[in-house]
């Protein structure tokens, strides 16, 4: 069974290539939504193998996004990639202070992305 | 390159030219924030609303193979990230970091460019 990975990401782009990323390169399924409150629903709805979340978001961002997969019983043992363009020291430290599974960048690779969340999610299947 | 590969290739090639309105409508907005911050160094909302535009430009041109343009998009969210008044080495700076920022993206459509590269 392929793994499953939701994408939250206010950016239809990223969204978009994120997904065709993880689909063709490792032949993942993949779920999109674009904010965290529709992420959340997703996620309780469809229970994903990982969350890729994007920590700039309008509304609820993507630390308190975080926050709240955490305190949901059936979301609470789904590991979460943070996604961010941030690259300043303090912000890594910040976000990785937060208990996230990994913090990645953008701009990501689309040929090496699902690699990239493979060996940080210690997957060997990809 | 790989079936993978020339996949993600067409489908970005594609998706350059739907996000490319949106990606100059950003690059209007800090092509604005410069001109504006110039007459008012102290302006939150235009430094606010600059700072978005930038860190959406450095999220995104890697991706479509213009990892300078996010290289420079980031170092101009870091100079709009500043809480206080731009100084006029800020100032400099940037209107020079926009300059640079506009001749990337416009290289995507110039001659010579060969559509996506990898990020």
């Amino acid at each position: 069974m392929p793994r499953r990975v939701l994408i939250i990401d206010d950016e239809e782009d990223i969204r978009e290539v994120a997904a065709l990323s993880l689909e063709t390169v490792a032949g993942w399924e993949v779920l999109v939504a674009g904010s965290g409150s529709a992420g959340i629903a997703k996620a309780r709805e469809n229970r994903p193998d990982a969350i890729l979340l994007d920590v700039m978001m309008p509304g609820m961002d993507g630390p308190t996004t975080y926050h709240q997969l955490r305190a949901l019983p059936e979301t609470a043992g789904i590991p979460v990639i943070l996604l961010t363009a941030k690259v300043q020291a303090a912000d890594q430290k910040r976000f990785s202070d937060l208990g996230v599974a990994a913090v990645m960048f953008k701009p990501f690779d689309p040929l090496t992305l699902a690699q990239e969340i493979a060996e940080a999610l210690g997957w060997r299947d990809a | 390159m790989s079936d993978a590969a020339a996949k993600i290739a067409a489908r970005l090639a594609e998706l350059w030219q739907t996000s490319r309105p949106t990606i100059l409508e950003r690059m209007d907005v800090l092509r604005r924030a410069s001109a504006s911050l110039n007459l008012n160094p102290a302006d939150a909302e235009v430094r606010g609303a600059g700072r978005e535009a930038a860190h959406k430009l450095s999220g995104i041109l890697g991706v479509f193979g213009l990892p300078e343009g996010s290289t420079i998009a980031a170092a101009i969210e870091e100079i709009l990230q500043s809480p206080d008044a731009l100084t006029a080495a800020d100032l400099e700076t940037l209107q020079k970091q926009v300059t640079a920022l506009e001749a990337v993206i416009a290289s995507k459509d110039g001659p010579g460019a060969d559509g996506p590269e990898r990020a």
